[in-house]
C-alpha cells in the first residue's frame, strides 16, 4: 500500500471527524451569501426612502460578519487539528516529513473547503429568500420577494472566504511548527489545573475580578448622575465589565472551584469527578474563550435589545409625540390643504388649538435635580384649553398634564391630587393635578417639547389675558393640523406631497420612516447577534464534543468500576449547567444592566424587547446544552 | 468458596464472522487466594476477566459470587454489584486524568456514607503500603508508570473487595518495578485474607500467586499450584508449561 493510498483511506476513515467542520463551513458561507445578497436586493434599495441609511447598514454588519465567521471557522479548524493530532504524529513517526503532511492537510482543506463553499452558496440562497421575507416584514413594506441571484455576491463571498483560507492555512501551518512530535503524542492528557500554589495572589485577584463586575454594575446604574463626565464613564463601565468578566473567569472561578475542590479533600464522588474536576482540567484555556462568549453575548444581546425596543417603541413614541394626521405651520397650509382634500372627496377634520406657555413649580412637581439633562430653567408647559380637545374633563381649578415626552419621565415625577403654580412673569396662579393623560395634543414644535396641559375655559383665558407676551417667544401660539375621518392612508400622503404647496408633517410618514429606519437596525443588529449567537453556541458544543472524546477513556473506568450511565449522565449534566450556564449568566446580567442604563433613551417600552431577546438566547443556549449533553449520552453509552 | 463458574461460554460477532473466545471453562476460587491466569496473546484471557467480574455478559454459563448467580442480575444491580464488593486494575487507562491521585484512590468510596476522619485513615494505612503517600496531590501525567499501577492497586484495595480483578497489572513496568508491586500485593493478600485474580504474561508475576491457570484455545489447558514450594522451583515449572504450551511467555 503506498503512502497515498493510505492517506487516501485515512481521509475517508475520518469524515465523520469532518462533518463537524463541514458542518462550520458551510453555515458560515450561507450566512455571509445570503447576506450578501440581500444587501444588493434592487428590490428593497428601490422601496426604501434612504438606501444610504441601507448601504452603511449593510457595511457595518457585514463587517462584523466576516469577524465572526474568520473566528468561528479558525476555531473550528484548531478544534479538529486538536482531534487529529495523534493521527498527524503518527504519520511522522513512520517517517512523513512535515512539509508532506502539510501538503497533505492542505489537498484535504482545499477539497472539503471548496465543497463547503458550493454548498453553503447554494444554501444561502435559499435562506436569503426567507431573510428578505422577514426583512420586509419588519419594515413594513410590501413587496413581492423575487429571486436575484447575483454573481458578483458569489465572487464577493468567494473571495472572503479565499481569504479565509489562506488564513487556516497558516493556522496549520503554524501548527505543525510549533508542536512537536513528544507534545502532539501527549497533547490531551496534561492538566491545565495548575492552582496548586493557591497564593495570595489568586485569591486576591480572585475577589478582584467580582469586585470590579460589581462596581461596573453600580457605576452604569448611576451613570447619569454625573453627566459632564458620561463617556468617559461608558468607557470606564465597559473596562470593568469586560476586564472583571476576564479576571472571574481566569481567577474568581478557578479560585471558588479550587476552594470547593480543597474543602472535599480529595472525598469526591462521581458528579464532582465529571463536572468539578473535568471543567478545571481545561480551566486556562477555558477563562479565555468563556470571556470572549460573555462579553460578546452581553454586547449582542444589548444591542439587539435597545435595537427591538426602538422599534418597539415607535409606534407609542410617535402616538405619544405627534397629536394629528397632518400638522401645519401656518393656518393658510392648513386651509389649502384642507381644500386639496376637499376636491379629492377625502373627509377630514381641521385642528386648531390656541395655547400659551407657562413656567410651573409646586408641589405636584419633583425635579430630580441629580439627574442627567442639566435641568436648570424651569419646566414650561403648554396651557390649552378643554374646549378645544376631546377626552380630557377638567372643571374648576382642576389641570391634567399630558404628552410628557419619555426622556423626561427619568427625572421628573408628577403627584397627583398637588398644587402647580403657574407662573409669567409677575402673574401666578395656583391650580390642582388631577390625573395625568398619555398622548401628546399639540406638535412638539408648538409646544418647544414642553409637555401639554389641559385647564378648564375659564382658567384658560384667565391665563392667556394675564400673559406676558413675548416676541421672541411668539406667544400665544397655535396648533394647525388635519385629521383624517377613518384611516390614514400612504396615497393621501403622496397627494399631498405631490402638491408640493408647503412643507407639512404627517403622521403616517414620520412612523413608515421610523419603521424603515429601526427595523433595518434591528435586522442587521438581529442577523449579527443571531450569527454571533450560533456560531457561540456552536464552539461551546464542539467544545464538549473534544472533551467527551478526551473523557472516553474515563467513562469506560467509571463503568467498569461500577458506576452506571444514569450517574455518569448526572455529572454531566452539572458540568452542562456550568458550561453553558456560566457565560448565558454573566452575559445576562451585563446585558440587563446596559440596558438598564441607556435603554430609556431608545424608547418607553423597556421590558418586553429586553425579555424577548433574552428569552430568545436562554432558549438557544438551552438547546446547544441539550445537544450537547446528548452526544454525550451517546458516548457514555458506548464507552464500555 | 467465593466464586465459582461453571460452563462458561462466550463469543463474538454475529452469525458470519462468529467467533468463540470461551468454549466452556469451569472453575472455583476459594475466599483468600492469590490465582494468575496466564495464556498466549490473544487466547482469551481479558475476556474471561471480564466476563467473571460482570463487566461483561457470559453466552453461556453461570457464575456464582458468594452462592448468588450473578449471570442472572439485571445491567443496574450489576453496576451496584461491581462498585461495592470488586476491585480493578485494568490492563490500561487505568486512572482518571482529570483527578489527584488521592481522588482517584478515593473513588470507590464516595458511594458509601463513611466519616471522612474514617476514609483518611484508611486511605493513609493503604497508600502508605503501597508507598504513594506523598504523591497523593499529584495528577497521573505526572507520575511514573509503576506509581500509576500503585495507584490502581490502592484503589483496588480501599474499599476492602471481596474480590480484586488484575489484567496484566505489571504489563507497562520494568522487572523491578514489576516485583515490587506484586510484593505489594501478596503482602495485602496475605494481611487482610482478600482475594485476587490476575491475568499475566510474566512467569515472574505469575510466580507470586498461589495458583496458575493456563488457558489455551478458549479452555483451561492445566492448572498449577504452588504448595509448598519455593517461589523459584515453583517459576520454573510455570515456564515449563509454558513453553509446553507454545512459548509464548517469551515471544511477547
Ligand atoms: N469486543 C470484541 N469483539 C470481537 N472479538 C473480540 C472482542 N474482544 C476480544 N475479541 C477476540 O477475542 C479473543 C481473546 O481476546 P482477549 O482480549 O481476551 O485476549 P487476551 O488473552 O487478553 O490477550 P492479551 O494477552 O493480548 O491481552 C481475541 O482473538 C480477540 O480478537
Ligand atoms: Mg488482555
Amino acid at each position: 500500500m503506498s503512502l497515498n493510498s493510505v492517506i487516501l483511506k485515512n481521509f475517508f476513515k475520518n469524515l465523520k471527524n469532518y462533518t463537524l467542520y463541514i458542518f462550520a463551513l458551510v453555515f458560515s458561507v450561507a450566512l455571509y451569501f445570503s447576506f450578501v445578497l440581500m444587501s444588493q436586493d434592487d428590490g428593497v434599495a428601490e422601496e426604501l426612502t434612504s438606501s444610504e441609511l441601507m448601504s452603511t447598514g449593510f457595511i457595518v454588519g457585514s463587517v462584523l460578519l466576516i469577524v465572526i465567521i474568520a473566528t468561528f471557522v479558525m476555531f473550528a479548524n484548531s478544534i479538529f487539528l486538536k482531534r487529529r493530532n495523534r493521527e498527524l504524529a503518527l504519520f511522522q513517526l513512520i517517517g512523513m516529513t512535515r512539509e508532506k503532511i502539510f501538503r497533505m492537510l492542505i489537498v484535504e482543506n482545499a477539497v472539503i473547503y471548496f465543497g463547503s463553499l458550493i454548498i453553503g452558496i447554494a444554501l444561502g440562497f435559499l435562506v436569503y429568500r426567507m431573510l428578505l421575507m422577514v426583512l420586509l416584514r419588519l419594515m413594513q413594506i410590501d413587496l413581492s420577494v423575487g429571486m436575484t441571484f447575483s454573481i458578483e455576491a458569489v465572487i464577493q463571498t468567494a473571495l472572503l472566504f479565499i481569504f479565509i483560507f489562506a488564513l487556516l492555512l497558516a493556522q496549520n501551518y503554524i501548527f505543525l511548527k510549533k508542536t512537536s512530535l513528544i507534545k502532539m503524542l501527549k497533547l490531551e492528557q496534561s492538566s491545565e489545573a495548575s492552582y496548586r500554589g493557591m497564593g495570595a495572589v489568586t485569591v486576591l485577584f480572585g475577589t478582584l475580578g467580582l469586585v470590579m463586575i460589581i462596581s461596573g454594575y453600580w457605576l452604569s446604574a448611576s451613570m447619569m448622575n454625573f453627566t459632564n463626565a458620561l463617556i468617559f464613564l461608558m468607557f470606564g463601565v465597559l473596562f470593568l465589565t469586560i476586564a472583571g468578566t476576564y479576571i472571574t473567569f481566569k481567577f474568581s472561578v478557578a479560585f471558588l472551584l479550587n476552594m470547593l475542590r480543597k474543602s472535599k479533600n480529595g472525598h469526591v464522588n462521581v458528579n464532582d469527578v465529571l463536572s468539578l474536576t473535568s471543567i478545571m482540567f481545561k480551566m486556562k484555556s477555558n477563562a479565555f474563550l468563556l470571556t470572549l462568549i460573555s462579553v460578546v453575548s452581553a454586547i449582542s444581546m444589548g444591542l439587539m435589545s435597545l435595537s427591538y425596543i426602538s422599534y418597539y417603541s415607535v409606534e407609542d413614541t410617535i402616538e405619544a409625540s405627534v397629536p394629528n394626521d397632518y400638522t401645519f405651520y401656518e393656518e393658510e397650509d392648513m386651509e389649502y390643504y384642507s381644500d386639496l382634500l376637499n376636491e379629492n372627496d377625502i373627509e377630514h377634520e381641521t385642528v386648531n388649538i390656541p395655547t400659551v406657555s407657562y413656567d410651573v413649580e409646586g408641589d405636584a412637581i419633583a425635579i430630580d435635580a441629580e439627574a442627567p439633562g442639566g435641568f436648570d430653567t424651569a419646566l414650561a408647559l403648554s396651557m390649552v384649553s378643554e374646549e378645544h380637545v376631546d377626552g380630557f374633563e377638567v372643571e374648576g381649578d382642576e389641570i391634567i398634564i399630558t404628552g410628557v415626552p419619555y426622556f423626561l419621565d427619568s427625572y421628573i415625577e408628577f403627584k397627583l391630587n398637588e398644587t402647580i403654580t403657574l407662573i409669567s412673569d409677575d402673574y401666578e396662579r395656583d391650580v390642582e393635578l388631577v390625573s395625568m393623560g398619555e398622548n401628546a395634543i399639540l406638535s412638539s414644535f408648538v409646544t418647544y417639547g414642553s409637555p401639554q396641559a389641559i385647564v378648564s375655559n375659564e382658567v384658560y383665558e384667565e391665563l392667556e389675558e394675564n400673559h406676558n407676551y413675548d416676541e421672541e417667544m411668539n406667544q400665544p401660539r397655535e396648533g394647525f393640523a388635519i385629521d383624517i375621518t377613518g384611516e390614514d392612508s400612504e396615497s393621501i400622503y403622496q397627494l399631498m406631497n405631490e402638491d408640493n404647496y408647503s412643507q407639512f408633517e404627517s403622521k403616517i410618514n414620520q412612523y413608515n420612516m421610523q419603521m424603515q429606519g429601526t427595523g433595518l437596525v434591528m435586522f442587521i443588529v438581529g442577523f449579527v447577534g443571531f450569527a454571533f449567537l450560533l456560531t457561540s453556541g456552536c464552539i461551546l458544543y464542539f467544545k464538549q464534543i473534544g472533551e467527551s472524546e478526551d473523557e472516553k477513556g474515563s467513562y469506560n473506568i467509571l463503568r467498569k468500576l461500577g458506576f452506571t450511565e444514569n450517574e455518569i449522565l448526572k455529572g454531566l449534566t452539572i458540568k452542562m449547567v456550568v458550561t453553558f450556564g456560566i457565560p448565558l449568566l454573566i452575559g445576562l446580567l451585563h446585558t440587563y444592566f446596559a440596558v438598564n442604563a441607556g435603554g430609556f433613551l431608545f424608547g418607553n417600552e423597556i421590558w418586553t424587547p429586553m425579555l424577548t431577546v433574552m428569552g430568545v438566547y436562554i432558549t438557544l443556549y438551552s438547546i446547544f446544552a441539550l445537544i450537547s449533553l446528548m452526544y454525550y449520552k451517546k458516548v457514555v453509552k458506548r464507552s464500555i | 468458596m467465593i466464586l465459582e463458574a461453571k460452563g462458561i461460554k462466550k463469543s463474538y460477532g454475529k452469525r458470519v464472522n462468529r467467533t468463540e473466545v470461551l468454549k466452556g471453562i469451569d472453575l472455583s476460587i476459594e475466599q483468600g487466594e492469590f490465582v494468575s491466569i496466564m495464556g498466549a496473546s490473544g487466547s482469551g484471557k481479558t475476556t474471561l476477566l471480564n466476563v467473571l467480574s460482570s463487566i461483561d455478559r457470559v453466552t453461556s454459563g453461570h457464575i456464582f459470587i458468594e452462592g448468588q448467580d450473578i449471570t442472572a442480575l439485571k445491567d443496574k444491580k450489576l453496576a451496584e454489584f461491581r462498585k461495592n464488593d470488586l476491585g480493578f486494575m485494568f490492563q490500561e487507562y487505568n486512572l482518571l486524568n482529570t483527578l489527584t491521585v488521592k481522588e482517584n484512590i478515593l473513588l470507590p468510596l464516595s458511594i458509601r456514607s463513611m466519616k471522612k476522619a474514617e476514609v483518611e485513615k484508611q486511605f493513609k494505612v493503604v497508600a502508605e503500603e503501597l508507598e504513594i503517600y506523598d504523591l497523593k496531590g499529584k495528577y497521573p501525567s505526572e507520575i511514573s508508570g509503576g506509581q500509576q499501577q500503585r495507584t490502581s492497586a490502592a484503589r483496588a484495595y480501599i474499599h476492602q473487595p471481596k474480590i480484586i480483578f488484575a489484567d496484566e497489572p505489571t504489563g507497562a513496568l520494568d522487572s523491578k518495578a514489576a516485583s515490587n508491586l506484586l510484593r505489594k500485593l501478596q503482602q495485602l493478600n496475605d494481611k487482610s485474607n482478600s482475594t485476587i485474580m490476575m491475568v499475566t504474561h510474566d512467569a515472574t508475576a505469575a510466580s507470586y500467586s498461589g495458583r496458575v491457570i493456563f488457558l489455551k484455545d478458549g479452555l483451561i489447558y492445566s492448572t498449577l499450584r504452588k504448595g509448598d514450594r519455593s517461589q523459584e522451583e515453583y517459576y520454573k515449572e510455570i515456564m515449563n508449561t509454558q513453553s509446553v504450551l507454545g512459548g509464548v511467555g517469551v515471544e511477547s
